[in-house]
Parts: C-alpha cells; structure tokens; sequence
C-alpha cells in the first residue's frame, strides 16, 4: 500500500518537472538540432529528447553526469539473484530447461579447411586433416594459432 | 534475402480504439510491433541502439535500429558501437530497451500520453523474474500502458501454424532463434515446459563463426567483411548437408560437384594502370632536363668556388700588408700597432697567413698538398725511433713512444690497404674465370649454378626455420621455459647457462651476483647469439649472388622465394591479380549451420538440435508417464525462427530424430508458414481473441500480488 502511495506521489511531481522542463528546453533542442545537417533531420533517425507520452523523459531518468554505463545486472548476476534452489527442483526454471551436454560422439573436423581430421598437433593442439594443412599449420605466426582456437573455444586465456 | 526494416511512422494512431491491443515481439535480432488482429506487423527494425556523437555539435544522440551507413558519416561512432538490451536471450539492460521502446512507439503514431492500449509482449522461455518485472514496471511506471500480458514467442508460432492447419494440438516446436534455440513440446494445444530444452546456439553464433573463418583465410580483405556483409552472405550461401563427413570427402578430393559448390565473392578491384615505355621523344627530354640541371648545379659550385678564392686572397694580401706595415713600424710600438688589427704578435700574424695560403691552395684543387704530408711525417717519425732508451730525455722516451705507435699504426693501415687490393684482385680473377667457364660449356655451368642455389636455400631455409620455430616457440610460453626441440641452438645454451648459474650456489640461498663473475654469464650468452646471426648473413649474401647470376643467365628460373611463401601474404614483387581480391566460400557454407547440430564445433557443451528433441521427448515421459502421446509428438514436428531458413534444414533434422527414436515411429518436419514473422502472427490472432482479455494483469494487480504471482503467471494458449 505506501509504495503505491509513495509511487503516485513521485508521478505527480514527475508530471509537474516534465511540464516545466518541456517549456524551457523545447527551444534549446530545437536551436541543437537546427546545427545538424539536412538530410540527417530528414531522415528523422535520430531519438528525439522529449516525447510526449512519456511520463518521465530519459534524460531525467538518467541525468547527465553520472556514469551512464548503468550497472545492470547481467545474466549470471540475475539468475544467481532468482535463487532457483528455494523452489521445487521440478519447476521449469530458466536454468531447469537448459540442454545437458551432447552424448553423441565428437565431431572432429580440421581448424583450418573443415575436412575431417584425425590428428592433431601436439605442439598448437590445432586438428589438421593432412600434410599440407600441417606445413600450413606450423608456419602460422602465433596470432593465428590462438584464433583458430578461440573458434572451438580453446585458446590459452591468461587471466 | 535480407530482412527489411519498416520504420515509416505510422499515422492512425489515433484512430484505433484504446480497447485495440498493440502486439509486441521483442526478439533478440529484430522488433516487431503492431496491432491485433491485423496481417502484419507495422514497424520492424533491429533490435540494438548506438549511441554516437556528432561530430560538429559535439552532443550525444541515439539511433535505434539500423540506418543509412552513409547518414553515419557526420558522426563519431568510434566509442560507440551497436548495442543490444539482451543477454542471451533475456532482456537485462532497461536503459537501451527504453530507447527502443521510445521509439517503436514514436514510430506507431503516439502522441498523447500515456499509451492507453493494452499490450502483449514476446519473452524467452522461462524468463527469470527479475527481468519481467522490470519489463512490467518499465511499461506501467514511464508509459502509463493499463494492462500487460507476457508470452513466449514459439508457442505464439506454433498455436499460428496449428490455425493454419499446418501442425498438430500435439507436437513438437523447434524454434531456432538469434542466440538461442528451444525445442518446446506441445500436449493438447499447451505447451509443457517441464519438458523444455534450450541451446545457447543460435544465428549469431553461425555468422561469428563465417565471419572468423573468412577473416582468418583472407587477412587483408578484413575490412571488407563487416558483420552485416557476412550476415547477408551467410542467407544467401550457406545450407545444411545431410551427412557432413560425405559431403566433406568431395571436397578433400576435389571433385567437380565441390567446384560448382563453390561460390566466389568477386571484390571490385582496378588492375593497375600499366606503364608505357616512355617514347623516345620523352627519353629525350628527360635527358636534356638532367644534364641542364647538372650543368645548374656546377655552375653554381662553381661561383662559390670563385668567391671563396677571391675572400681568401683578399684575407691574404690583408695580411701581407700588416707584415709589410709592421718591418716599418718601431719594435716598440708593436702592442699598440697590432691592438688596432686583432692581432697579438707577429708570430700570430705569420701563423694566420700560413693557415689562408694552405686554404687557399685547396680550394684550388691542388691535391699535392695533402700527399706529401704523409710521407714528410713518415720520414719525421723515424727519427726518434733508432735511438736506444737511455740516451733520450723523459720527453724524448714520450715522443719515441708516440712515433712507435704511429708507426705501426701507419703500417698496420697500409697492410690493409695491400690486402683489399690483393682480393679486389683474386676476385677480379675469380670472374673471368667464371666467364670463361660460362662461354665454354654453358649448360654445365648453369647446372652446376642451379645445384649450388639449391643446397644453400635448403641451408638458409633451415635456419630461418630453426629461428621461427624457437620464436614461436618462445612467443606461445610465456617467458623463457620452454621444451627442449623448439630452442634453436643459441637459446638452448642460454637456458642451460642460466640453469646452472640458478642450481650451482647454496642449498635453498640464492647467492647469484655476490661476485663479480656471475655477471659475465649474460656476456657469455649475448655473444652466442650474435654467432648465430652471422652465419647465416653469409649464406644468405652468396644464395643472393648465385641467384642473380641465374637470373640473368636462364630466363626460365624463379627465385625459390617466391614459390615457398606462406598463404597468409602475397609476395610483394608481383602485381596483384584479380585472383588476389576474391573470396572463396566453399567448406564454410556448409560447416558454418553444422554448429546448430553440433555445439562442439565452437566450444559449447550442449546438445545439437536433433538431441535436444530426443531429451525433450525424454524428459516429458519422465513427467507424463504416457507413452502414447510421446509417439505421437514426432508425427508433427514444426521448425520456426529465422535461423531454421537454411536449405536443407528439414531433410536434415529428419534423419537426426530417426537416429534416435524407435524404429518405425512417424517423423513428420514441417515448416512454418513464415518463420520470421509467425510468432508475431501468433500473437496477434491471440491478441484479437476474447481469450486475451482475461489473461492480461495490471497495475493494481502487479503491485499488490507481487513477485510470486508473477513468477507463476504463464500465459494459456488455447481455449
């Protein structure tokens, strides 16, 4: 009940700061966008600043001035958060109805050309399919060595 | 075929019922809103916000959706790139979903506030409680919408297609999506999410993987390959084989049908204009301009010269003058005399003249001036030398000294001077001799030449590579320890020189350094490597050699250089050919899709999309117990979601789902009518139902139920 309350309270003054606000700064947006070019105010991409059915416009959500990478929470933070162990384990949950790893047999194709590989090089642990992918292989600068790696996710990550 | 965004503002806002619900399908690649009821969406666009600077005002603005490349031009995007409000496939950043919100809405036509229709809008499977109801509060708190109803867009997709008649009450939706894949089973029209099953692999991760791929093969046309270039060729190019390894073999063996599989992207690229050979006329002219500008510059040297002379016989006659004015003047007078001149006394004079005449005689060119002078301290210097030690005065022992030293050094350059000329000599023969070998038997020659070239580049090539090897090597470690066979020889002899300077001292004390010894350690090791290094300069001057002396004999040799360079750059020397600006996508059309059947491929550890289904089938029995209707569920199997687009697809997951069920169990894949748009189809027929109506929440109910109540809250589909 009182955050209702409080929150009505909070859109009153909102509505109050919106009007005066969109008084004064119409004419300051207005002589902002007259500096831009033409075909830019013409093809209208850009988000205009006030909208009106909007009740409370962002930049007074986000004022200026504080950082505005917003720390929201990312995935893992959120679902860490939803504590999925303190309901019944059979309730599908975001978690819940994730795949679990693959039982079918592995599919090893070279790194480099995509034919099937059956070796793989002790020294980069990159899979080749036949000689001269492996002369390519071992005349690679490191760089490369390390992205074909990332592709399978894995490359030697220093932390 | 590319998508197309439709961000025309709409007009009829107003004139649609408040009671008209607005439709949303909020998708990781593309948003999608509009009204109930009608055939299509609105507004489309994609579904990420940038946030650049203008370049002349200087203030940030914000573009949602994708524009113009060349609008961008008048802003800075180099901080900002595109970004999205997903994670995965859940929203989490409110703040861009805010800017997209804003404008959709804009777009739509509205214009008074606050948006008073009721709205539906698409979320994941399962979404997590925190970002509904954020959702929740960012359209009741900044939008004023009265009421909200949440659905999952695969099962807006599938109840579409079961209207349409194209599938089933009981079946199975495989929804491939941007970032994620669901396999979602339905019984009896609703879907069961116990028995769901979701795959972070999705569209994105098959363009990322083409775009890395291609990126790696061709280095330099990185620029090109944008991720919006390789999206669109990733839609039109790539498929799904049915059996990869087969398909794959055609490749390996090069076989005709592989070459007509594969496709070539020609870059634009202008041949370089080719130079003519300059007419005679030219030749001509270039000459006369050259020899007029030697003749220029000679002249004026020339004048400087003059001038110089002219200073320095003026300066003399000056001089001559004072010495001549000076035999007149009284010996006393001197001092007073010279204060005027600058000159302090006579001898100062005399030296001064003796110094303008030997200028002035070498500005004229007289050569003979500076050869005599070694051979006047020659004899000078000799003097002192035959004198025996104890008949010299200390001064005298010091200047015997200096004359001893200066003459070996004198001799000691001399013996150089002989030597050079010695081997300009032997050299000088050495090459007639070889000419002459060269006009008696040219073939021979030229064998032999060619055997020669050989055994050295295979020398040369085997130390670059020892080199590379231990580089690599050294590079892939961090630090110095690294295996025995990759440290070339150097290398090898400063990790052991270090070793042993580590375990000779004390047990557990590190007394390294105390003495003065130690430190010529690093000494020993530098001076190894700089041995490695020369031998190698002399191999390579003499290969250098022997091929230019093949070049010009036999016009059919090519430096081996050129043949051995790797694939990652083009050579230099030849000009660019149309070959070097295309790319080639052959392997890749069809190993790019093959990560959605085999997340392994770039490191995921999940089930592949004929898996999944098998585990879904699984886990439903699990819950069900009823055999009768798991059987049936293959029999209607619909695939939707952008990413199911590939050829070959259907043909594909057929095959996989046979693998793994019974046999004889019917298997029927089916495609969505349009398996972009369906789910926002789906909602939208929902929408426009009675049905919709009691299914959405509010504000009062939002705030008062709470979180619980809306961590339950799931939409029913059917009626």
């Amino acid at each position: 009940m009182g955050s209702i309350f409080k929150l009505s309270f909070f859109r009153l003054t909102a509505f109050v700061i919106v009007t005066a606000f969109e008084e004064n700064s119409l004419n300051w947006f207005d002589s902002r966008f007259i500096l831009m070019e033409q075909e830019v105010i013409e093809s209208e991409m850009i988000l205009p600043t006030n909208l009106s059915f909007k009740k409370i416009q962002m930049h007074e959500k986000y004022p200026k001035g504080q950082a505005r990478g917003r720390h929201w929470k990312h995935l893992k933070q959120i679902i860490q958060a939803e504590n999925y162990q303190n309901y019944p384990a059979d309730e599908p949950n975001y978690v819940n109805i994730e795949s679990p790893p693959s039982m079918h047999p592995r599919k090893q194709i070279c790194d480099i050309t995509g034919f099937e590989a059956p070796y793989s090089d002790p020294r980069t642990h990159l899979r080749y399919a036949n000689t001269e992918v492996f002369k390519l292989i071992r005349s690679l600068p490191n760089e490369y060595v390390q992205r074909y790696l990332a592709l399978r996710n894995a490359a030697v990550v220093l932390k | 075929m590319p998508f197309i965004s439709r961000t025309q503002r709409q007009t009829d806002y107003n004139l649609i019922p408040p009671s008209c619900p607005i439709v949303i399908d909020n998708g990781a690649s593309y948003f999608r809103i509009g009204w109930a009821g009608e055939s299509e969406p609105r507004i489309i666009f994609r579904n990420i916000v940038q946030r650049p600077r203008h370049k002349i005002t200087g203030e940030t603005v914000t573009i949602v959706g994708d524009h113009d490349p060349m609008l961008l031009k008048y802003f800075d995007c180099t901080r900002s790139g595109p970004r999205s409000a997903f994670d995965n496939d859940v929203v989490f950043q409110f703040e861009i979903m805010e800017y997209i919100l804003d404008f959709a809405f804009d777009r739509l036509g509205a214009d008074e506030a606050p948006i008073n229709h009721p709205i539906l809008i698409t979320e994941c499977a399962c979404n997590p409680v925190h970002s509904r109801s954020k959702m929740a509060e960012l359209l009741f708190e900044t939008y004023g919408v009265p009421s909200i109803a949440f659905g999952v867009d695969a099962a807006f997709s599938y109840k579409y297609n079961q209207q349409l008649g194209i599938c089933d009450r009981n079946g199975l939706a495989i929804c491939s999506g941007f970032t994620t894949s669901h396999v979602i089973p339905f019984i009896n029209g609703e879907p069961v999410y116990e028995a769901c099953c979701r795959t972070n692999v999705g569209g994105y991760h098959v363009t990322d993987y083409l775009k890395q791929l291609l990126s790696l093969k061709y280095p330099h046309h990185m620029q090109r390959l944008t991720w919006e270039k390789v999206e669109d060729l990733k839609m039109e190019h790539c498929y799904i084989t049915l059996d990869y390894a087969s398909e794959v073999r055609l490749f390996q063996k090069g076989a005709k049908e592989a070459e007509e599989k594969t496709r070539c992207w020609q870059l634009p690229w202008t041949p370089t204009p080719v130079e003519e050979p300059p007419s005679e006329e030219e030749i001509a002219r270039k000459t006369a301009l050259k020899e007029r500008q030697g003749q220029r510059l000679r002249e004026m040297a020339e004048a400087k010269r003059s001038s110089k002379i002219n200073e320095l016989e003026n300066e003399l006659k000056g001089l001559e003058f004072l010495i001549q004015q000076l035999r007149h003047v009284n010996g006393n007078d001197i001092p007073s005399f010279l204060a005027e001149t600058g000159y302090v006394s006579k001898q100062e004079i005399e030296s001064a003249i003796v110094k303008v005449t030997q200028s002035l005689r070498k500005a004229k060119g007289e050569q003979d001036e500076i050869e005599e002078k070694p051979e006047i301290s020659n004899s000078e210097k000799y003097t002192l030398i035959d004198i025996p030690d104890n008949m010299l005065t200390p001064e005298q022992v010091k200047e015997k000294k200096r004359q001893l030293f200066l003459k070996t050094t004198s001799e000691g350059r001399q013996r150089a001077k002989q030597k050079r000329f010695e081997e300009e000599l032997e050299r000088e023969r050495r090459n007639k001799e070889d000419e002459q070998r060269r006009l008696e038997n040219p073939e021979l020659y030229m064998e032999q030449l060619l055997v020669k070239y050989k055994d050295l580049s295979e020398k040369v090539e085997q130390r670059k590579r020892l080199k590379t090897n231990g580089n690599n090597g050294n590079e892939n470690v961090s630090g110095g320890v690294g295996r025995g066979e990759r440290l070339n020889a150097a290398q090898k002899e400063r990790m052991r020189l270090l070793t042993t300077a580590a375990f000779d001292r004390g047990k557990g004390e590190d007394t390294f350094g105390i003495k003065d010894e130690d430190w010529q350690l690093y000494k020993k090791m530098s001076k190894d490597n700089d041995d490695e290094d020369e031998g190698p300069n002399e191999d390579e001057a003499e290969l250098a050699r022997v091929a230019s002396k093949l070049r010009e004999i036999d016009p059919t040799f090519f430096p081996k250089s050129d043949a051995s360079s790797s694939g990652t750059e083009p050579p230099r020397f030849r000009p660019l050919r149309k070959e070097d600006f295309q790319i080639l996508i052959g392997v890749e059309r069809f190993r790019c899709p093959e990560i959605l059947f085999h997340p392994n491929l770039i490191g995921i550890e999940q089930a592949g999309l004929d898996e999944m289904a098998g585990v879904s089938i699984q886990r439903l029995q699990s819950k069900s117990q009823s055999l009768e209707d798991s059987n049936g569920l293959t029999n209607s199997i619909l695939i939707t979601g952008g990413s199911c687009l590939y050829p070959g697809m259907s043909e594909r997951l057929e095959a996989g789902i046979r693998m793994i069920r019974p046999c004889g169990t019917p298997i029927r894949v089916l495609r969505a009518s349009d398996a972009v748009l369906d789910a926002w189809l789906g909602a939208a027929s929902f929408a426009s139902t009675m049905h919709f109506q009691r299914q959405v929440f509010n504000k009062t109910d939002y705030y008062e139920k709470g979180e619980d109540w809306l961590r339950r809250y799931q939409l029913k589909y059917s009626f």
